[in-house]
C-alpha cells in the first residue's frame, strides 16, 4: 500500500494552476477583444480548453473538488467553442469571467489553508445552460497538403490556416526526422518548435510513420506546420534542418495588406526556453546559506586579525579578502533579483477585476494601466497589490458616479480609473490609483467620523484611515461596509514601510499614491523589553530562551569598566549572561532582567538578559537609513503594528562586539 | 528493470504519477511533457510501458496511441491511460484506440500501481 500526501505536491499544484490562470486570463481578453470585432479566435479558445482541462485535473487529484466543478463547467463551454471553429455565444463571456475569479477565490484560499467555498450553483447551471454555435464549414483547396496530413488537421486548425494565408502569412511545412545523435546535440522536437515559434506561429504538428532509413533511422518524420512571413529557407536555418526538408504550402494570397489585428498574429505565444518556476523560500533558503557564509567571512577576519596581531604578515591574503567580500555582496544582489516580479505581471489583473467591479456595481468603467518596466519584490508585490484592488474597489464604490450623475456633471458615461506605476530614484516604487468621480465629500467623512471638516488632503487622509468608517448607508457587494482605507494605509506605510498620500478634487477625482520600497525583508522574529525599551531578534539566530533564576546564576563579577557579566549555569555549560540594555549602554539600565536569549558565535553561547518577552511574529526589516549610522549588532529597523519604529538586532553580531568590547576593557 | 515512460504536460501530475509508482521496485521512469516528446522518446528509446494523459497542447494522447499501435515495434507496448473525469466517449476512443487500461484523475495510489503492475508482470510472463 503506497501512501500520497497530497501537501507535498501543494507548492508545485499551485505553481502550475497560477500559470494557466493568467494564461487563461489573457486569452479571455483576446476573446473579448475578438467578439467584439466578431471575429473567432480558435486558437485562444483552444489554449483556455487547455488550461481548464489542467486546472481541473490538478484540482481532482488535491481534492479541490469545487474548483474542478467550476473549470469542468467552462472546459464544456470551451469544448463546444472549438468545435464550433473558436466562436463563442456573446452572452458566454461574463459567466466565463465570474467563473475564472470563482477558481481564482478558490485557489487562493486552499493556498491559505482556508476551507474551499462550494462552487456557486447558479452560475455552473448557467454555463451549463449556454447555447452551442453552429460553426461554419470552411472551404479548402488552398492548401496543398498530402492527404495523410490534411486528414489530421481539425476544422480549427484549417481555419487558422486559411486565415493566416487569407492575411498576407505563408503556411509552411517542416519535416523534422528525430534521431539519437539529433537528440544528444538537443535537437528534439520541442527543440526544433521553440525555434520556429520564433519566427511564427506554430499551427500543428503531426507525427508520421516512414520507412526507416539513414535519413530517417527512428522511422519517424515530424511535419511540422508554420504560419510565417519567412521564406522557407529561412526556417529551416532556423530550425537547424536541411532546406529540402522545409517547404511552403500556401503562400500569401495577396500582397500582405494593412497590419490586422494582433490577437491572431504570430509568434505571440511566450517563447518559455530559459525560464523556470522556483518556490520563493527556495531563494529564501539560498539567502539564508548565504548569510551563513557571510558570518563565516566574518569569522575567517577576526581570525586574520588575530594573526595581524601576532605580527603576521598577511599583505598578500587582504586583496583576496576584500574581493570575498565584494562577490558576496554581488551574490545577494543576484539573488534578491531572482525574487523579483515585474509590475507589470503583478498589475496584469487589474483589468479583470475592473471588469468584474463594472458587473456588480452596475456602472461602466474603462481602466488604463500604465505598469512601466519597473520590478519590485515578490514579498512587496504580495502585500501591495491587495491595497491596489482595496483602492480600486473604494473608488467604483465611492467615487465614480452613477451614469445618470455623470451625464448630469457632463462627463462620459464610463467612469475612468487609472493604475500608473513609476520607479523613483531611491529604489522606490510610487504607485498611483487615480478615479474621475465625485472627489471624497468631506463634509460627509467629517459628520461620520465625528470631527471637523479636514482642511488638508493629509488631515482627509487620517479621517479615511480612521478603523471602522463608513460613509454608506448599506453595505455594497464591493466595498462591503466601510472604506478600509486603514488597511491600505497598514500596508503601505506600517508593514512596507513606505508613504500614502490622497489628493481629492470634488467633481474632478481622487487619486491615491503609494511609495513603497522595491524590496523588504522579512524574518520570523522574537520581540522583548529591554531597559523600558522594545526590540526584536529573529528567531532563527536564538538557540534558546531561559528563566534567569537567582539560583543558576554563579558569580557577579562587579563591573569595573566593562559590562556587569554573570554566568548562568547550563547543562553543565557556564554561559555569560549581560544585560542586553546596559551592552547598548541604555540610561537607567535596571539589570533586573528575567530572561535570557542565548545565542551561539564561534562555538561558545552568549547570552543577552531582557525584562519581558513580549511574543513572536514576522517583521519585515528595513535598513538603517543612513549607512554612517551603523551600530553593530543593529540589522535595521521594524514596525510591530503601533507605527513606532523598533530595533532588529543581529544578537550573533553583537555578542561579538560585547566580546570585543571586554577585550579591549581587560587590556 | 522496467522503464516506464511518463507523458503528461503537467510537471506536478507527472511528479503525482511517479511518487505513486516508486512503491513497486525495479522501475525507472523517463518523462515526457507532451505527446510529441513521447512519441519522439518511444521512437528513439526502448520502453517497456507508458503512461498517457490526453489532453496535452500540440498532439493529444489519442493520437499518440494510435501512432503508437501503428508501429510494429511499438504494438504490444502496454499503455495505461491516465485522464481527467472523463467522458465515456473518450475512454471507448482511448480503449478502441488500442490503450490497455483507463484510468480518470483523480485516482489512487494503488489504482495506477495496480494496473502498472499488473501489466508488466503480464509482460513479463509472456516469451521473448
Amino acid at each position: 500500500m503506497s501512501t500520497f500526501d497530497v501537501n507535498e505536491f501543494l507548492a508545485g499544484y499551485l505553481a502550475e494552476v497560477e500559470d494557466h490562470l493568467k494564461s487563461a486570463r489573457d486569452h479571455i481578453g483576446e476573446v473579448e477583444a475578438a467578439l467584439r470585432e466578431g471575429r473567432p479566435h480558435p486558437r485562444a479558445v483552444r489554449e483556455l480548453f487547455r488550461s481548464l482541462h489542467t486546472i481541473k485535473g490538478l484540482s481532482g487529484m488535491v481534492g479541490a473538488d469545487p474548483i474542478v466543478d467550476l473549470a469542468h463547467a467552462m472546459e464544456t463551454v470551451f469544448r463546444a467553442a472549438e468545435r464550433a471553429a473558436g466562436r463563442l455565444p456573446a452572452q458566454a463571456l461574463d459567466l466565463l469571467v465570474q467563473a475564472l475569479a470563482g477558481i481564482e477565490q478558490r485557489v487562493a484560499a486552499l493556498a491559505h489553508g482556508r476551507p474551499v467555498p462550494s462552487a456557486p450553483a447558479a452560475l455552473i447551471a448557467a454555463l451549463d445552460a449556454l447555447p452551442t454555435v453552429a460553426g461554419e464549414p470552411t472551404e479548402s483547396g488552398r492548401l496543398t497538403l498530402e492527404p495523410a496530413l490534411a486528414a489530421r488537421l481539425g476544422p480549427a486548425e484549417r481555419q487558422e490556416l486559411e486565415l493566416g494565408v487569407a492575411r498576407g502569412l505563408r503556411a509552411v511545412r517542416i519535416d523534422f526526422r528525430p534521431s539519437a545523435e539529433r537528440a544528444a546535440a538537443g535537437l528534439t522536437i520541442t527543440a526544433v518548435q521553440q525555434r520556429v515559434a520564433a519566427l511564427g506561429q506554430v499551427v500543428k504538428v503531426v507525427p508520421l510513420s516512414t520507412p526507416k532509413s539513414d535519413a530517417a533511422p527512428a522511422g519517424l518524420v515530424f511535419a511540422i506546420l508554420l504560419l510565417t512571413g519567412e521564406t522557407p529557407a529561412r526556417v529551416a536555418e532556423a530550425a537547424g534542418v536541411d532546406e529540402a526538408e522545409a517547404a511552403a504550402v500556401a503562400e500569401a494570397r495577396a500582397p500582405a495588406p494593412a497590419p490586422l489585428p494582433e490577437d491572431e498574429g504570430p509568434a505571440l505565444e511566450p517563447v518559455r526556453a530559459g525560464v523556470i518556476r522556483v518556490e520563493v523560500a527556495r531563494l529564501d533558503d539560498a539567502l539564508e546559506k548565504l548569510s551563513a557564509l557571510v558570518v563565516h567571512r566574518y569569522r575567517l577576519e577576526a581570525a586574520l586579525a588575530g594573526l595581524a596581531e601576532k605580527g603576521v604578515d598577511l599583505r598578500s591574503i587582504l586583496p583576496i579578502l576584500k574581493e570575498n567580500r565584494r562577490q558576496l555582496r554581488d551574490m545577494r544582489a543576484a539573488i534578491m533579483r531572482a525574487r523579483m516580479i515585474s509590475v507589470a505581471d503583478m498589475l496584469d489583473r487589474v483589468p479583470l477585476i475592473v471588469r468584474g467591479l463594472s458587473r456588480q456595481s452596475g456602472k461602466p468603467l474603462r481602466v488604463e494601466v500604465a505598469a512601466g518596466r519597473a520590478e519590485l519584490d515578490k514579498s512587496v508585490a504580495d502585500r501591495l497589490f491587495p491595497a491596489v484592488v482595496h483602492l480600486l474597489r473604494n473608488a467604483v464604490d465611492h467615487g465614480i458616479e452613477a451614469p445618470e450623475a455623470r451625464a448630469r456633471a457632463g462627463k462620459p458615461a464610463e467612469g475612468l480609473l487609472r493604475v500608473e506605476c513609476r520607479e523613483r530614484a531611491n529604489n522606490q516604487l510610487e504607485l498611483t490609483v487615480a478615479d474621475d468621480g465625485s472627489g471624497v465629500d468631506r463634509a460627509r467623512v467629517a459628520t461620520q467620523a465625528g470631527r471637523d471638516a479636514p482642511a488638508t488632503d493629509a488631515a482627509l487622509l487620517e479621517l479615511l484611515s480612521m478603523p471602522g468608517l463608513s460613509t454608506l448607508t448599506e453595505a455594497t457587494t464591493t466595498s462591503g461596509r466601510g472604506m478600509g482605507m486603514n488597511i491600505v494605509r497598514q500596508v503601505a506605510v506600517e508593514q512596507l514601510g513606505g508613504q500614502l498620500e490622497v489628493q481629492s478634487v470634488p467633481g474632478r477625482g481622487t487619486t491615491f499614491v503609494m511609495r513603497v520600497p522595491l524590496s523588504i525583508t522579512i524574518v520570523d522574529a522574537f520581540s522583548f523589553e529591554a531597559g523600558a525599551q522594545r526590540f526584536t531578534a529573529p528567531v532563527a539566530s536564538i538557540e534558546e530562551i531561559v528563566e534567569l533564576s537567582p539560583e543558576a546564576m554563579t558569580g557577579a563579577p562587579a563591573p569595573a569598566e566593562g559590562l556587569a557579566v554573570r554566568l548562568l549555569e547550563r547543562r553543565g555549560e557556564a554561559i555569560p549572561v549581560v544585560a542586553l540594555d546596559a551592552a547598548f549602554r541604555l540610561p537607567g539600565a535596571s539589570g533586573a532582567a528575567r530572561k535570557a536569549m542565548v545565542v551561539r558565535r564561534q562555538g561558545h553561547p552568549f547570552a543577552f538578559g531582557v525584562d519581558r518577552l513580549l511574543g513572536q511574529q514576522e517583521v519585515v526589516v528595513r535598513p538603517l537609513e543612513d549607512p554612517l549610522v551603523r551600530v553593530p549588532g543593529v540589522t535595521g529597523s521594524t514596525d510591530l503594528g503601533d507605527g513606532r519604529p523598533t530595533l532588529v538586532l543581529d544578537l550573533v553580531a553583537l555578542s561579538g562586539a560585547v566580546a570585543g568590547a571586554e577585550r579591549e576593557a581587560a587590556r | 528493470m522496467s522503464k516506464v515512460l511518463v507523458v503528461d504536460d503537467s510537471q506536478v501530475m507527472r511528479q503525482m504519477v511517479i511518487a505513486c509508482l516508486r512503491a513497486r521496485s525495479g522501475l525507472v521512469f523517463g518523462q515526457a511533457a507532451s505527446g510529441l516528446e513521447a512519441i519522439e522518446q518511444l521512437s528513439l528509446e526502448a520502453f517497456d510501458l507508458v503512461v498517457l494523459d490526453l489532453n496535452m497542447p500540440d498532439i493529444g494522447g489519442l493520437e499518440v496511441i494510435e501512432f503508437v499501435r501503428s508501429q510494429d515495434r511499438l504494438r504490444a507496448l502496454p499503455i495505461v491511460v491516465v485522464t481527467t473525469r472523463g467522458d465515456e466517449t473518450s475512454r471507448e476512443r482511448a480503449l478502441a484506440a488500442g490503450a490497455d487500461r483507463y484510468l480518470t484523475k483523480p485516482f489512487a495510489p494503488e489504482q495506477i500501481l495496480g494496473a502498472v503492475a499488473e501489466l508488466l508482470d503480464a509482460r513479463a510472463a509472456q516469451p521473448g
